[in-house]
C-alpha cells in the first residue's frame, strides 16, 4: 500500500497573541482539507502532535480537543515525543492506514507557547529531559551548548563558521511569507547577540513561536507519495550517550528511511532540518550523510546547502531558526514545506527539479528522532 | 521539578550514594537564561563530570573559579540545598560538583 499526500496548509508562524491555540488548528485543518479536495465527513481519524498543551496550558484530552475544531466525533489520538510530537503524530497516523483501519486521515501539528513568560516555557520545555538535568539547572540551549562546545573542539571549527547555518536559514526565510522572521541577518549579527548558554548564542538559537500545521494523508493515488517513515530513540540524558557529536537516534532513524526508500543520501534534493539551534543543523546534515564528519559548518558556509546555489539544499522554509519553532507544529510544518517543494508550488524559495525531499525531526536532545522521505511520482 | 516530599525521600538514597565520589570536569557551558527556580542564581556553570568509575552525571558546578573552567579540573560530589523553600516548605537537596 502506498501513502499519499492529499493536501497540506501551514498557519503564518510568530508571536500570535490575537490567535488561541483552537483557532490557529481549525485554519490548518480547514485549508489542508481544501488543498485536498476533501470534506471533514471524508476523514476517518485525527493524529494531533502536541507538547505543551498540558504544561503551559493546562488542557489535556487534546485528540478529541482539536478534533471538536473540525466538527467531527472520529477517533483522535494525541501524540508527544517533545519537539519531535509532529514526527510522531503523522508516524502513527500513517501505520494506522498502513494497518488497514482507516483510509484518510488528518494529521495536525500545533503549539501556542509565547503567552507564557520566558522561565515558564524553559521550565516547560525541560519536560523533554532527565531528571539529572532539570535538578542541574540546564536547559536546551545549555545542553546543545555541551554539544557544540564538544563539536567545535574535536573538529576545531570557529563559532563563526557554527554562525552561517543561522545566516543562511534567514536568508530562506526571507523567501517565505509565513516565517517568523523575514529579515536578513549577518556572521557579525550572530556574534553580537547575547549569549545564551556558551557558546550558544540567541542568534544560533530557534525562537519560541506559535503556530499550527496539518495534513492529510491518504491510500488514494496523488503524486506526493510518503515512502518511508521511521522512528529511533535514545536515552533521555545526553550524559549517557557515548558520542556528544552525533545523534545515534537520527543516524538509525535515517539508515532504516533510505534502506526503505530504496535510495542514497545523495539523491536527495531538499530537506526539512530540525535545526532548534545552529549546532543541531551541522550534526544532522553530518548524521543524514550529506556531508561529512566535521565537515558540516564548512560546507554550510560555502553554500553547499544554500538556495539557489547549493546540491543539497536544507531548510529552505528558514528552518526552525527562521520559520519559527511552534514545537508540536514543527514536524508538520517540515513536510508541508517538502510537499510544497516537491509540487514546485514554493514560489520564490523553490528549490529547481525537486522530486525527492526529506524531513528530519528531533525530540529532546536526540531522544527521539524521525525521518520521513516524500517522492513526486509524476 | 521535584515537589513532593514522596519523591524527594525516594531519590534521597541514590543522592546518598554520590556524596565524596571524585571525577573530572569533561565538558561545561554557563547558563546565562535559567529554568524558573533558578533564576536567581544565573549565570551558573553546567557541568559534564566524568566519575573515577566511568561514569558521566551532569550537574552545576559550585565554589568554582573561572581558572576551574578547564578540561581534566579534579572535582568531588556534595551536597547542596538545590532550592530553598517551597510553598510545602519543602528544602530540597542535590549533588553538586566542587572543585577539589
Amino acid at each position: 500500500m502506498k501513502i499519499n499526500v492529499l493536501g497540506v496548509a501551514t498557519t503564518e508562524f510568530g508571536e500570535l497573541w490575537k490567535r488561541s491555540p483552537r483557532d490557529l488548528a481549525r485554519e490548518a485543518m480547514e485549508k489542508a482539507l481544501r488543498d485536498a479536495d476533501k470534506s471533514a465527513k471524508q476523514i476517518d481519524a485525527i493524529f494531533v502532535g502536541n507538547m505543551l498543551a498540558d504544561i503551559l496550558g493546562n488542557q489535556a484530552n487534546i485528540g478529541s480537543f482539536f478534533g471538536e475544531e473540525l466538527g467531527i466525533n472520529v477517533p483522535a489520538f494525541h501524540l508527544e515525543g517533545a519537539c519531535a510530537s509532529g514526527g510522531l503524530a503523522l508516524n502513527a497516523g500513517i501505520n494506522s492506514i498502513l494497518a488497514g483501519q482507516y483510509k484518510t486521515v488528518m494529521v495536525l501539528g500545533v503549539e501556542k507557547m509565547t503567552d507564557c513568560q520566558q522561565d515558564e516555557i524553559v521550565s516547560g520545555l525541560m519536560a523533554a529531559g532527565s531528571d539529572e538535568e532539570r535538578l542541574a539547572g540546564a536547559t536546551f540551549p545549555g545542553i546543545y551548548a555541551l554539544m557544540a562546545k564538544e563539536y567545535l573542539e574535536k573538529y576545531a571549527i570557529s563559532e563563526e563558521l557554527l554562525a552561517a547555518v543561522s545566516v543562511k536559514n534567514h536568508y530562506h526565510g526571507s523567501f517565505n511569507p509565513n516565517a517568523q522572521f523575514k529579515r536578513l541577518i549577518t556572521v557579525e549579527d550572530v556574534m553580537k547577540s547575547a549569549k545564551i548558554a556558551d557558546p550558544l548564542k540567541l542568534l544560533d538559537c530557534s525562537p519560541v513561536s506559535d503556530g499550527a500545521a496539518a495534513v492529510v494523508i491518504s491510500s488514494e493515488e496523488k503524486n506526493i507519495e510518503i515512502v518511508a517513515s521511521e522512528v529511533a530513540t535514545d536515552t533521555l540524558a545526553l550524559a549517557d550517550r557515548s558520542s556528544f557529536t552525533s545523534l545515534d537516534a537520527v543516524v538509525r532513524a535515517a539508515q532504516k528511511a533510505y534502506k526503505k526508500a530504496g535510495i542514497t543520501p545523495k539523491e536527495i534534493d531538499v530537506a526539512e532540518i530540525h535545526d532548534c539551534f545552529s549546532i543541531a543543523e551541522v550534526m544532522a546534515v553530518e548524521d543524514l550523510g550529506f556531508a561529512k564528519r566535521g565537515q558540516g559548518a564548512r560546507d554550510i558556509a560555502e553554500g553547499k546547502m544554500t538556495l539557489f546555489k547549493g546540491k543539497v539544499i536544507t531548510n529552505p522554509s528558514g528552518g526552525l531558526k527562521a520559520c519559527g519553532h511552534p514545537v508540536g507544529a514543527t514536524g508538520i510544518k517540515q513536510i508541508v514545506e517538502i510537499v510544497e517543494q516537491l509540487r514546485g508550488t514554493a514560489g520564490k524559495r523553490q528549490v529547481a527539479n525537486a522530486k525527492v525531499g526529506l524531513t528530519h525531526n528531533v525530540g529532546g536532545s536526540g531522544t527521539v528522532a524521525v525521518i520521513h522521505i516524500l517522492k513526486n511520482n509524476l | 521539578m521535584i515537589t513532593t516530599p514522596v519523591k524527594l525521600w525516594r531519590r534521597q538514597k541514590k543522592v546518598a550514594a554520590l556524596i565524596g565520589q571524585t571525577g573530572v570536569l569533561w565538558q561545561w557551558t554557563i547558563i546565562r537564561i535559567p529554568p524558573k527556580v533558578f533564576v536567581q542564581e544565573a549565570p551558573y556553570p553546567v557541568a559534564i563530570i566524568k566519575l573515577d568509575n566511568g561514569k558521566k552525571l551532569i550537574g552545576q558546578l559550585v565554589d568554582w573559579q573561572d581558572e576551574d573552567l578547564v578540561k581534566g579540573r579534579k572535582v568531588i560530589a556534595v551536597l547542596r540545598k538545590l532550592f530553598p523553600e517551597d510553598a510545602e516548605s519543602i528544602i530540597a537537596y542535590t549533588i553538586k560538583f566542587k572543585p577539589l
